[in-house]
Formats: C-alpha cells, structure tokens, sequence
C-alpha cells in the first residue's frame, strides 16, 4: 500500500536508495532529497553538471520547492519537483534500438560526470524514460562525488540492464528482451553467457564484459578474496568506458521476417481505403478531442500519428518487435516528439511486478488513456485469442475513457484466414453481438462503413458508471 | 575448443590476480566481487588502449590541420 500523509503519496517503486524517494503532492510529482544526499546534490547543481545534463536532455529537469512540502523534513535536505514524463514505460516494453539509445545515454552521462568529477551510482535502465522520443535519465540521486581511483560502482548492472539484452537481442533471439521482464535486476551474466552463440566470444569487448564477465562473478563468489589497493586510473575509467560504448554501438538488429512486419503490404484494403480510414479515424479524434492516446496494435504507427501529429501525446503499441523498432526509427528519423512506440501483448499485458507488486506498474495502472484506437485488432483478439466480446469490453473500459475500434466481421478475408486452419467456435461473432456486448460498457456515439470494406468504424464513450 | 580458450584467458587472469589485489574483503555469493575484480583488471587493459587510440585521433587532427592549412 502506499503511505498516505497528508496529501502527500509515496511512490510505492522508490524506496532502496537512501538519498531519497519520490512522492505526489496534488498531482505534481516531488522528490525528497535526504541529508546524507546533501553534498552529492549540490556537487551535481554546482559543478554544472546538472545545468550541462539538462540542457542537451540527458537529466530531467527540476526546480527546488519549499522544504516544508518533505514528506520526513527531519531528514530531508531539499525537495525538488522534476518535470513530469508522461508515461513511464518499462525496458521489456522498449524495442531494440530504444534500448541502446538508453544504453549509449547512459555512457554519455557517465563520461559526462566523469568530467565534473562525478560518477553515476548506478546504471539502471528503469532510471531512463523517453520524453520527446529521446532517451532522458529520470533519477536526479543517481551521481555520486567520485572518488579518485575507484571503480565503476554501477559496471555490473550496466552489464545487466543493457549489454547483456542487447547483445541477446542482436545474436540470438530478439524475443530474448523479455527476460528483463522476468529478471528485474537485469539479466543475470551467467545465464547471457550460456545463450549466447560461440561468435560472441570472437568479439573482444562481449568475451570480457559477458563471458568473463560471467566466469569471474561465479568463481569469486563466496570465496575470500584480496581486492584492490590499486586504484583504477583516469585513463583507464575512460578506457572502461570507451569499450563499453564500442561494444554497444556495434549491435545490430536488423528488422524484418516477423508475422507482422509486412501487414501494410498484406492488407484487403486499398490505397483509397485506407486514406478513407484514416480521414474517418482523424474525424473521430476530432470529435473525442483527447489528451492522450493509445494506439493498441498500432503496427509500424501510420494511424497513431494522426493523433501525434497533432501534438496527442501518443503511445504506439505493437506486439511485433519488428514493428515496434520501425516505428521508432521513424520517430527519431523524423524527430518526432508526441509518439512513444512500445511493445506489448495485449493478451498479456505487463503486470504490477518487484516488491510488493508495486515497483514496476502494470499497464492498466499507467492508464487510462482519454481515447484508444483499436484498429483492425477486435478479430485477433475474439478470434485468435478466443476472448469473448463481453471481457474484451471490460478491457478496453478499464483503459480508455473514449474509445474508436474497427469491427471486422466473419465476412472479411482476413478473418477467413484466421478461420481457415480452425474450427469455427465463434458463432457469437456478429456485428449485432459486438455492439450489444460493447454497449454495457460503452454508448455509441457514431458509427461508419469504411468504403469499399465490411468493416465498420465505431465512436464509443465509456458509460459513467464504468470505473 | 571455445571452453578450452576461455579456460585459459580466465586461468592466465585468476593467475594474475592475486599480485594486482591486496586489500582484504569478503564475498558471500555475491557476484559484486568478481564485477569488481574483472572490472580492475579489464581497466588497466582498456585504459592502455584508450591511450593509444586518443594519440592516433590526435596525430590525425594534427596532419588534418596540417594540410588543410597548406591546401589554403
């Protein structure tokens, strides 16, 4: 549970760093700076590392409040208020690029402290969020004073967070992003290193920072052992560094020969359909005038940015890594600013996870969205998934305030395909069926024919009575 | 054979390490102390070629400026 004082709510994920913790206070997000902080913070604030961070977006920007808004002010030395992101999203939600952008700002901001004498304490990929479509460090208490000589206190779970997933990711399996989903610590080196292929060892830089890597944690472990008098020289934190930043930007993935890479080519729409879509859907959003959006199964975005394009901050979700990696190539390529692109399968959304269920929220507690587009999605889901109308209208309810979803009757080719390798157990799959299901959630307030399909577009408000 | 090669990379490094580390400290399972030891080590060797690789960058920007100022 959260701590509730006051009007003042602990973030239930901040807890393990001593330094301080984040918490809301009327709807504004705060962080309480400790004592035992004090000369860290303001090493970062006077060195001018903080305003060189912010500046090029690399650390979230912050403004001091009064010290009377602490939450503890016995033990509080500042509090800060930082800008608020949007939508915090998770690693295992991040494609293969969003992870190595992650990865690579990471090392710029460690060589960056580096310079102010300072060094980050840990490396996290859940302190890295994407704002504006770029990768920006969240954790204001992540810098410590450095201290001539010692190592890099966060190297192991740098390794953890992001080579070891990047480097499964590009050589064995891109579906292998995952595990970060079950190993919330990073993945552990030893487990990397075992599915990883031989070739990874050919690659200096991943033989010692994975598979030596791994080799040494096991051997030392539990042993008494002689550690360093020898301090690790400038030079060398450089070198580390310098490797680690080679290593990184020599992954590659290349996106395609997935099941959905191609569906835009793959369609039974054509080019006049589907540019007749996109006017009905833009229409539909006029009329929902959102805040946010999400776009659930969104493919490579071509509709998710029609809201974003509007200056809608837009989520882009896609199961297909393949798409989802498209789509944010296309983000950074075109700099677009308001669409987030993430991964997800809907079937099995990411959960409440870590301690207490509460470090990592699940998608429905980062929700709602105040419209969410559901796209030529309805048949995969009722269909392929076997979920019945009545519960996928309780799940769009409990994300969406608005809601534009695509019903694709039994009578469309693409839903013959999907019936054509299964029995057809579906004989509730009417358009009929559809609205009298969706409408003990929802109230429909327009409905169009797509032209030249027999598909039809649904405006849909969220009952009042629905949660 | 890869087992082989890293069995020797690993045993010439574990040799090694006793003569880099002197101070005493103590690991219960943890996997911080061989992070800590293979970061040490791995240091010394990037650090070298850090070096090596900003000499090269500065010998290039130094004929670079060269002849550009001759090709003025």
């Amino acid at each position: 549970m959260m701590r509730t004082l006051w009007n003042k709510i602990k973030e239930p994920g901040s807890f393990r760093d001593p330094a301080g913790f984040l918490f809301y206070r009327e709807g504004s997000i705060c962080r309480q700076i400790n004592q035992v902080y004090k000369e860290n913070y303001e090493h970062l604030m006077n060195s001018g590392l903080y305003a060189e961070l912010a500046k090029d977006g690399l650390l979230i920007p912050h403004e001091e409040t009064d010290i009377a808004d602490a939450v503890n002010s016995d033990k509080a030395h500042q509090v800060i208020r930082p800008e608020k992101i949007s939508f915090i999203s998770y690693p295992y939600e991040w494609c293969f690029s969003q992870l190595k952008d992650a990865a690579l700002a990471t090392l710029t901001i460690q060589k960056r402290a580096f310079a102010h004498g300072m060094s980050l304490k840990d490396a996290s990929a859940y302190n890295i969020q994407f704002r504006k479509g770029r990768p920006i460090l969240i954790d204001t208490l992540s810098f410590e004073r450095y201290q001539e000589g010692s190592p890099w206190a966060a190297y192991r779970q740098f390794c953890q967070h992001f080579l070891a997933p990047l480097v499964l990711m590009a050589f064995t399996d891109i579906r292998l992003g995952q595990l970060l989903r079950v190993h919330i610590d990073g993945i552990p080196l030893d487990l990397a290193s075992r599915l990883l292929p031989s070739k990874t060892r050919l690659r200096f830089a991943l033989l010692s920072h994975i598979h030596l890597h791994a080799k040494s944690q096991k051997y030392f472990a539990g042993k008494r052992v002689r550690t360093a008098e020898r301090k690790i020289s400038h030079a060398s934190m450089l070198g580390l560094i310098d490797n680690l930043e080679g290593a990184v930007r020599k992954l590659k993935w290349q996106p395609g020969g997935t099941e959905w890479d191609a569906y835009y080519e793959d369609t039974n729409y054509s080019a006049e359909s589907l540019d007749e879509k996109e006017n009905l859907v833009a229409n539909f959003l006029e009329q929902s005038d959102p805040k946010s959006v999400w776009d659930l199964g969104a493919n490579t975005g071509r509709f998710s940015r029609i809201a974003s394009e509007k200056g809608i901050p837009t989520l882009s979700f896609d199961i297909d890594p393949a798409c989802v990696e498209r789509n944010y190539l296309e983000v950074v390529g075109k700099k677009e600013s308001h669409l987030l692109p993430l991964l997800l399968d809907l079937t099995n959304p990411s959960p409440g996870m870590g301690w207490n269920h509460q470090e990592r929220s699940s998608l429905r507690d980062r929700g709602p969205a105040d419209t969410m587009l559901a796209l030529a999605l309805i048949h995969h889901l009722a269909i392929s998934n076997n979920v019945p109308l009545e519960r996928l209208a309780d799940f769009f309810a409990s994300l969406c305030c608005s809601l534009i979803i695509e019903f694709v009757p039994k009578e469309d080719s693409q839903v013959q395909r999907l019936l054509f390798s299964r029995e057809d157990v579906f004989p509730n799959y009417t358009q009929e069926a559809f609205e009298d299901a969706f409408k003990v959630c929802f109230t429909i307030r327009d409905r169009v024919k797509i032209p030249n399909t027999q598909r039809t577009l649904y405006l849909m408000k969220k009952n009042p009575s629905e949660k | 054979m890869k087992k082989i090669g890293d069995a020797k990379i690993l045993l010439t490094f574990l040799f090694c390490s006793p003569f880099i580390f002197c101070h005493n400290a103590f690991a219960y399972l943890d996997p911080g102390t061989g992070s800590y030891i293979l970061q040490v080590t791995l240091a010394v060797l990037f650090g070298a070629l850090f070096m090596i690789k900003t000499f090269w960058e500065n010998v290039k920007t130094f004929f670079r400026a060269l002849f550009s100022k001759k090709g003025k």
